[in-house]
């Protein structure tokens, strides 16, 4: 089985599913620029791409159905088997978490236009900045990883969440304690964690898709596996 | 040739006498050509054999030499072996200096085939967009830059202009220009443009700041100037200088107020396409302020020949038809016409601005939309002018995709045409 797939030749699947896959990396297209735009929103205080980021989601929604669509069509007239059976449920499972991602996205970009109102504190949302581009990376390099079949490179993704989860604690305790030392603020710093919220969940995504894609090239779900066998099990296999 | 096989042939003949001969004496000539044709064929074989032999080695100069057919066979096979290998030296010469050229060369470079997959791609490519050197090659470029804008860009049939986008992560600006060439190969080159991004954000930024910083104190100079004028008290050898300073105090406003509005316009966005602005309106609207002016024709004709509206915004086409008319009047004596026409149709829509005045000389009409660039300096001030009318006007219509065309006879006239793309028009 594993020799199907080898990280360093790229292989082609037959028409159908290639066009589905390309079809999927256009969705990961778009939703990366929602999350970029979002995110920008926010550290920028610009409330019209706020807004802008909200009302385009309805776009990774018709991506999403357009796909689901497709896939369907496929499983009727092709009936895969195999790999490339893995591949389509894989495509099915990346579509609902990338569509999730845009959901958060525009999520974020509301709470732009909200907090946009609001005086802009001294660190211009720097911990946000940092956070959102930590999650945008890890989700180019889940995607990366989908379109070159990479398990190696979706390890590196799930074991990037951990440190994403540490950085989205750290968020909120700041919160708390900026909420705490004066009550005014309770009303932005409830926005500011919701954000973190929605940029950490963005994260989780990410590392979902990851999965998948060890799934897809290993033929093996480790979706639950702990982290600290995730590498060993993945490239213990490789060599 | 002939010397070659002339020789051996002679030697073949000379061996089967002597084989002939030697049978005679024995009594049998058949048996001796036989076992003479024997030997001749063992020698053949033989020289087959090496040649089969030396065929395998890489050595180009251990054969035998002499005269006959086979040292002839050897040295032309030699001779072409070497002359491939020459070729092939030189082959490779030439792709490790491309290589080398490709890897110095500044901007990424990919080569695409039919199907978008990525055949070469130059190490500047790997730098910026993260590609992998081997692992990637054979990809659908789609697959890997996911930039909503570059696929559209990659869709179109052809490629007239370049597009810009900003990648994921790096966040970098890059121009990216498609070139197709041979029967199915593209070419897409990227460029870093995130400095002059960066300087072109900060001199909009600038011009945006400056011109309202500026505008404060002179609304609080304008309003004293006011006051002061409208003070009966006043003496009369006061009244000419007050009156002087504020028409240039309204004339520094004017100008601080296209400033802003041009920095506006050159943001490289298209304008939102929500707004049906009706043109009618408009020329109408422009028609009356024109009549207000001094020395205004007395001729000004609107001509509607379509009912179509254009999806833009009001504030800004309301800005291009008043500048064209005003120039247009500013222009145009008393005696002349000026001559406001629409149109449209299913492929697009013009809006043109016709004047009998002036007229602008061929050397003035390339840089006549340049920001503050006068035909004739002196008149122009006097009437009031900014220099940066028909600039705000080109902005504008750049934001509405629509062209602006000039026509203009030094002394007969000028004709400005608004060419509006039909995906404009409602």
């Amino acid at each position: 089985m594993n020799d199907q797939y080898s990280s360093h030749i790229y292989r082609k699947f037959n028409e159908n599913l290639e066009g589905l896959r390309t079809s999927v990396m256009e969705m990961g297209g778009l939703v990366e620029m929602q999350v970029s735009q979002a995110i920008e929103a926010i550290v920028s205080g610009d409330s019209e791409l706020g807004l802008k980021v909200a009302q385009d989601d309805y776009r990774v929604n018709a991506l999403e159905v357009q796909i689901d669509e497709e896939c369907n069509r496929v499983l009727a007239t092709m009936a895969p088997a195999a790999a490339d059976l893995r591949l389509l449920i894989t495509v099915i499972k990346t579509i609902t978490d990338l569509e999730r991602i845009g959901d958060e996205a525009e999520r974020i970009g509301r709470l732009a236009s909200h907090l946009a109102t609001h005086e802009r504190p001294a660190g211009s949302y720097r911990e946000l900045r940092s956070l959102g581009e930590h999650v945008m990376e890890m989700l180019h390099d889940s995607l990366d990883a989908f379109s070159r079949l990479d398990p190696v490179d979706a390890v590196a993704v799930v074991e990037e969440d951990k440190l994403v989860d540490e950085e989205y604690d750290r968020i909120t305790r700041e919160c708390v304690s900026y909420m705490m030392e004066d009550s005014r603020n309770i009303r932005r710093f409830m926005d500011v964690s919701w954000v973190a919220r929605s940029l950490e969940r963005i994260g989780d995504h990410a590392t979902n898709i990851a999965e998948y894609v060890i799934y897809m090239v290993e033929g093996k779900d480790i979706r639950h596996t702990h982290p600290d066998d995730l590498r060993a099990q993945v490239i213990g296999d490789k060599e | 040739m002939p010397t070659t096989w002339s020789v051996t042939i002679s030697r073949i003949v000379i061996a089967l006498v002597a084989g002939a001969f030697v049978g005679w004496l024995y009594d049998s000539v058949a048996v001796g050509m036989l076992v003479a044709a024997l030997g001749l064929l063992v020698w053949h074989l033989y020289h087959l054999f090496r040649l089969d032999r030396w065929l395998r080695t890489n050595d180009l100069d251990d054969f035998p030499t002499g005269l006959g057919i086979w040292p002839d066979t050897f040295a032309r096979v030699s001779y072409h072996r070497g002359r491939a290998r020459r070729r092939g030296k030189r082959l490779r010469a030439l792709l490790k200096e491309f290589r080398l050229s490709a890897s110095a060369f500044p901007d990424a470079g990919l080569i695409l085939n039919a199907d978008n997959e990525l055949i070469y791609f130059n190490k500047a490519a790997r730098d910026l967009l993260g590609l992998k050197k081997k692992a990637d090659r054979g990809q659908r470029v789609e697959n890997l830059i996911r930039v909503p804008q570059f696929l559209d860009y990659l869709r179109q049939d052809d490629y007239p202009e370049p597009v810009e986008f900003s990648l994921p992560v790096s966040d970098l600006w890059v121009s990216c220009r498609i070139v197709p060439y041979g029967p199915e190969q593209r070419l897409v080159v990227l460029q870093d443009v995130t400095r002059s991004k960066r300087l072109e954000n900060m001199r909009r930024d600038f011009l945006a700041n400056a011109s309202h910083e500026l505008r404060t104190p002179l609304t609080v100079i304008t309003g004293y100037l006011d006051t002061l004028s409208e003070d009966d008290g006043l003496e009369d050898y006061m009244k000419a200088p007050l009156k002087e300073m504020n028409v240039q105090a309204s004339r520094m406003r004017t100008l601080l107020e296209d400033l802003l509005r041009l920095s506006e316009l050159e943001s490289s966005e298209l304008s939102p396409t929500d707004e049906q602005v009706s043109v009618p309106a408009l020329l109408s609207a422009a028609k009356q302020s024109a009549k207000a002016l001094p020395h205004c024709p007395e001729n000004i004709e609107i001509n509607i020949e379509s009912d179509k509206a254009v999806l833009g915004v009001h504030s800004e086409l309301q800005s291009v038809v008043s500048n064209l008319v005003i120039n247009a009047v500013n222009h145009t004596s008393p005696e002349g016409t000026v001559k406001m026409t629409w149109k449209a149709d299913d492929q697009g829509g013009c809006l043109i601005v016709h004047d009998s005045g002036i007229g602008i000389s061929e050397d003035d009409l390339p840089r006549i939309t340049e920001r503050f660039y006068r035909v004739d300096a002196g008149r122009s001030r006097d009437k009031g002018g900014t220099g940066l009318g028909l600039a705000i006007v080109k902005h504008a219509l750049i934001r509405h995709e629509a062209e602006l065309e000039i026509d203009s006879e030094l002394g007969e006239g000028s004709t400005f045409t608004c060419v509006f793309p039909a995906s404009r028009l409602a």
